[in-house]
């Protein structure tokens, strides 16, 4: 007896062991998918620089108008389909049914105990430190556009130009979209995950309620 | 895109190539648009990547080489940008006040996808400007240019005219006709100059 007693401390002591070095193992903080974390930065990164050194890559302002509609597309694209799911487990998209009517649907994957499918620490700040900061720094071009600040190479335009205007407008659009986006998703995630704390604890005190009942 | 969502369903971000299937998406769409039949292709799996494409390729292709094309670009790239997409945001308004039926970005996505024949129409014009000015060559241009409205309008009310109440449809066509009339007429009176 005392020697089952004593495999099972060691068991249950080894058991515990195990489950603390996977916890404690780097591995949250490891890049698992580096290439997509890249594109995730590169595109965004590239449209505002391109946008504020215009002047240094050509002297036509409309290839820079070009390159900067290219980037904000693929950025757009790269974030919505590939490195949200990838990065942190999240998506979003439209569906219209059989009525025609069309439905916004917003999902996060559900956290599982498979080493594969978490999400890393450091692709998640990745991810969120781009998804955020981008936007915002198209919302401040968007004012000095419309306020005209002289940066530098501006000075060459007439105020309140259409171009410029143009493409302001439209990072902050694209970029935004995937922002609020991404956002519901994870606001979404949050909220399933209080549903279910709720109703486990209900259901926890029920069964504590109605066990206190039948021993009393 | 919008550009807010512009690719289209779930099951679909789970498969392995979904630059492949977008590009194929896009390139289906092009094809009901040159050959429109009843299709609920353009509606149901909509996206805005083929008007984004057609929207660039025509700003470009009305370019006037101006002097001061280097430190302006002139404004006709911004000015086709802001007619095509405010012209199909206001249709789009305009349709859903008459109580269609149909989303907004489809309708967008519709809108967008039939000024493919008048972009083609832009590029023929392009070409035939190439040659000797003269009346000849304006009729041609008038042709092509007359042709491909008409186009643009057949496909457009093959996909929109369901989804309009029966007794509205002629004021919902009516601002897409306008629409259309307006960017052929950018384009027939382009000169290079």
């Amino acid at each position: 007896m005392l020697q089952q007693d004593g495999n099972e401390d060691t068991e249950d002591v080894s058991l515990f062991d195990t489950e603390e070095e996977t916890t404690n193992r780097p591995k949250k903080s490891k890049i698992r998918h580096p290439v997509a974390s890249f594109f995730h930065l590169f595109f965004r990164v590239s449209a505002v620089v391109v946008y504020l050194l215009c002047d240094l890559f050509s002297s036509s302002f409309i290839a820079c108008v070009v390159t900067i509609i290219l980037l904000l597309s693929c950025d757009f694209w790269a974030v919505k389909n590939v490195t949200g799911r990838l990065m942190v487990g999240l998506r979003w998209w439209n569906h219209i049914d059989e009525d025609g009517k069309s439905h916004w649907v917003f999902e996060s994957r559900k956290a599982s105990a498979q080493e594969s499918k978490t999400v890393s620490e450091a692709e998640s700040r990745i991810f969120w430190l781009g998804l955020i900061a981008c936007p915002v720094l198209w919302v401040i071009f968007a004012f000095s556009a419309l306020f005209s600040f002289r940066v530098k190479w501006l000075r060459n335009l007439r105020p309140g130009s259409l171009n410029l205007h143009a493409v302001v407008i439209m990072g902050v659009v694209l970029q935004g979209a995937n922002l609020y986006g991404y956002i519901r998703c994870k606001v979404g995630s949050r909220k399933n995950l209080t549903n279910m704390a709720t109703s486990y604890l209900g259901k926890q005190l029920l069964r504590q309620s109605t066990g206190d009942e039948q021993t009393s | 895109m919008a550009k807010a969502a512009e690719s289209s369903g779930d099951p679909g971000t789970t498969s392995p190539r979904p630059l492949m299937r977008d590009l194929k998406a896009v390139g289906k769409k092009f094809m009901h648009v040159l050959y429109p039949r009843k299709s609920n292709t353009l509606l149901r799996d909509w996206d805005l990547w083929g008007p984004l494409i057609l929207c660039v390729t025509l700003a470009l292709m009305l370019q006037r080489s101006s002097v001061d094309s280097e430190k302006d670009g002139g404004p006709q790239f911004a000015e086709v940008f802001v007619i095509v997409w405010f012209g199909a945001v206001t249709i789009t308004l305009n349709s859903k006040l008459l109580g269609g039926n149909i989303s907004f970005f489809q309708s967008l996505c519709v809108l967008g996808y039939c000024i493919l024949p008048l972009t083609v129409a832009m590029l023929v014009c392009r070409l035939v400007l190439l040659a000797e000015p003269g009346p000849i060559n304006f009729m041609v241009r008038l042709f092509v240019v007359i042709v491909m409205f008409a186009w643009s309008i057949v496909a457009s009310t093959a996909f929109l005219a369901d989804s309009q109440p029966p007794n509205r449809k002629a004021l919902a066509i009516y601002p897409v006709f306008l629409f259309y009339f307006v960017i052929s007429w950018m384009i027939l009176t382009f000169t290079p100059q």
